[in-house]
């Protein structure tokens, strides 16, 4: 009875969908859950459907592949404007021009009805690499510390950056689907705690193409900025803004502007994180705010002058959330600039295997690997 | 026999709560959104069920235990906190004289809980909410029992039926409103809300609950709001006159001043940006933990002088 209740109503609940977003594919992506129909989910693990939208390199394959092993079944892909890859069937694909909120929808009251089978795990669920550890208990490194078993490194003790104090320090990769970071951008990252020690780009950001109209973009950079402050209502406010300024309505910049003040935003922001050419991330937001109804394109960016700052330096010692907010903080075209690629992902993976043999692992057994890889498990 | 009277009419009472939390959550989101509201009554019950019946995840070797006492802990310590609430003199779920001290063992120990949630997974996004949530959440909840014991002094009682008591003349509110305003921050800390949300955040993709699905996550979410409910009636209790009030019968002017809080936390928690955990920290052991000391201090000196 009570069963019977939930099954009647929970089709009524929006869609929950993770988006894997390929080059080209971020605008138009946002743009997609303005349908009530759909809601976007930050894990994977708690979609009902993965789109994959616009299209993606050939390495970022077998994270896509890891990505989809990790939402529970039964489960559906919608390829949007993108060239399913080998090992998906039952394809559903929508053309880039083509609205797919009918086709994911469609996707998820057929899995409910059980008309069609839930897609199977693509990759093997056993351990990527064998046990390598040392030890009589195969525990490998010193003490109970250390080691890498599954080819997986243990977190092992090493001074804070910024008072000395010992503690763990952990080795991940990071993306290329995770929603807080710019599509395609893949980063190897040593942590401790929260705080970033090293960090390294594996994998660009992919080309964006966002071309539009520079209120709408303008708008979509201060959300993604927003939501990272926890502002996800205002965030929601300015993308649905974006979108009417896309189809030539009228926006009221001035009303969105305070609306952003009065949250206190750039108050939330420390001053002198992330500077570049003397502006800090709060300066930068404030600009983007201060010219959302201006109609012009954006001015020089740092990243343009002979030698751009790297993001890699940006980002050490600082504190994950910080981090995060620096990145989102450069347009894209600036951020390209500025994470050129220092070390081969593949080699990565092969020579210093310590750090990144999480290919092909499975849901079950590697599912912390993929966590990072996939942001929390999900989060593409 | 009223004991259980008051047992009973505190069940109803979390359970509207709940629901008038879930609720809220939708239209107050959708109001600053500029969206449309009209779904906000129906749709938190059909994602709660899509929810319910949505598959289980599982990660690598998580801690399958910690997993599911997680959420039943941090519902229990919900429930216990809201147990001390009087619904009028005599009217108690647990009568207790030292009511205060039992909520703030429960505030300290929703640490435990939401730690517990995020180490359980066994994944490094949901752990760093975990340890971000106890660095965070130690100086907030020392913050409360500065607050809370600037309500009790006048009182003269660790008993929340006398702090109620002693608000007959003038409600707490005015003797200290920046204490109302401290203990709020501190509804948001242990409700994991907006600008405290340091647990679940968007940022760590979701935080402690980024490896959670289906019956699992919707009971993660269950004891947030129910923890919410709880922290509303105790803000109300001390701050408001808790069931004071004419005409009405007590529990009615209890469950109106705490749904007035509810709403003020939902819609803090949509409203105010959240800062980064570094500058949280300094801003609450620099700035807010003196405050709150010496509003302590001006209570003790007010009562010592006119009490």
């Amino acid at each position: 009875m009570a069963v019977r209740l939930l099954e009647k109503s929970a089709p009524s609940a929006p869609v929950s969908v993770f988006a894997a977003v390929g080059a080209g594919s971020r605008g138009r992506v946002e743009r997609l859950f303005y349908d009530p129909r759909l809601t976007r989910v930050l894990s994977v693990r708690q979609a009902n459907v993965l789109l994959v939208a616009g299209s993606l390199r050939d390495e970022d394959h077998d994270d896509l592949r890891r990505l989809h092993d990790q939402m529970p079944p039964p489960r559906a892909t919608v390829w949007w404007g993108s060239d399913p890859i080998f090992g998906f069937d039952d394809l559903t694909t929508i053309a880039v021009e083509d609205d797919p909120v009918a086709a994911i929808v469609a996707a998820h009251r057929a899995l409910i009805m059980v008309e069609r089978a839930s897609e199977p795990d693509l990759l093997p669920n056993e351990p990527a690499n064998p046990w390598r550890g040392e030890g009589p208990h195969g525990q490998g490194g010193k003490g109970m510390m250390g080691g890498t078993p599954y080819g997986r490194p243990m977190a092992m003790t090493n001074d804070d950056l910024r008072d000395g104090l010992a503690l763990d320090a952990y080795t991940a990769p990071f993306g290329p689907f995770l929603p807080m970071l710019p599509p395609g951008l893949k980063l190897s990252l040593t942590l401790q705690g929260d705080v970033v020690q090293k960090a390294e780009v594996l994998r660009p950001p992919l080309a964006q193409h966002d071309d539009g109209p520079t209120r709408a973009l303008r708008l979509r950079r201060v959300a993604r900025l927003l939501r990272i402050l926890g502002l996800d209502a205002h965030a929601d406010r300015l993308q649905d803004a974006s979108r009417a300024s896309e189809c030539g309505e009228e926006v009221d910049f001035a009303k969105l502007r305070r609306l952003v003040r009065w949250s206190g935003a750039l108050a939330a922001i420390p001053p002198g994180l992330g500077v570049v050419d003397g502006r800090d991330v709060r300066s930068r937001m404030r600009r983007w705010l201060d010219e959302l109804g201006v109609q012009r394109p954006d001015p020089a960016d740092p990243a343009s002058s002979e030698q751009p700052a790297r993001l890699v330096d940006l980002l050490e010692g600082l504190e994950w959330t910080e981090a995060i907010l620096v990145i989102n903080s450069f347009d894209d075209k600036a951020l390209l600039a500025m994470a050129p690629v220092e070390k081969e992902d593949g080699n990565a993976e092969k020579g210093e295997g310590e750090h990144h043999h999480h290919d092909h692992s499975s849901r079950d057994h590697h599912s912390a690997g993929h966590a990072m890889n996939h942001g929390g498990g999900g989060s593409a | 026999m009223t004991q259980m009277l008051a047992i009973l009419i505190l069940l109803l009472f979390l359970t509207a709560g709940i629901a008038a939390a879930a609720m809220l959550d939708r239209a107050i989101p959708a109001l600053v959104a500029g969206r449309p509201m009209k779904s906000s009554l129906s749709a938190p019950f059909a994602v709660a069920a899509a929810m319910a019946i949505a598959p289980k995840s599982d990660t690598e070797h998580p801690d399958r235990v910690g997993w599911v006492l997680a959420p039943i802990l941090y519902f229990t310590l919900a429930a216990v906190g809201l147990s001390v609430v009087p619904l009028s003199p005599r009217l108690v779920a647990a009568p207790s004289e030292v009511g205060i001290v039992l909520w703030g063992a429960c505030e300290a120990l929703t640490v435990v809980a939401v730690f517990l949630h995020g180490w359980s997974a066994n994944a490094p996004l949901p752990l760093m909410g975990a340890y971000r949530y106890v660095a965070i959440g130690l100086p907030a909840m020392l913050l409360s029992m500065f607050v809370l014991i600037g309500a009790a002094l006048p009182a003269q009682s660790l008993g929340l039926v006398e702090i109620v008591e002693s608000q007959r003349d003038v409600w707490n509110v005015v003797r200290q409103p920046a204490g109302l305003v401290l203990f709020l921050m501190l509804g948001l800390s242990v409700s994991l809300r907006g600008p405290f949300d340091y647990a679940d955040p968007y940022d760590l993709a979701g935080g402690t609950q980024a490896e959670v699905s289906g019956a699992a996550r919707l009971s993660w979410r269950l004891a947030r709001l129910a923890m919410l409910v709880s922290v509303s009636a105790m803000t109300a209790t001390v701050f408001l006159g808790g069931y004071l009030g004419p005409v009405l019968p007590g529990f009615v002017w209890l469950a109106l001043k705490s749904a007035l809080v509810l709403v003020a936390l939902v819609a803090a928690g949509n409203w105010f940006a959240r800062m980064p955990p570094a500058r949280m920290m300094s801003f609450l052991w620099l700035a807010l933990l003196p405050l709150s000391f010496l509003m302590l201090a001006a209570v003790g000196v007010e009562l010592l002088l006119w009490g």
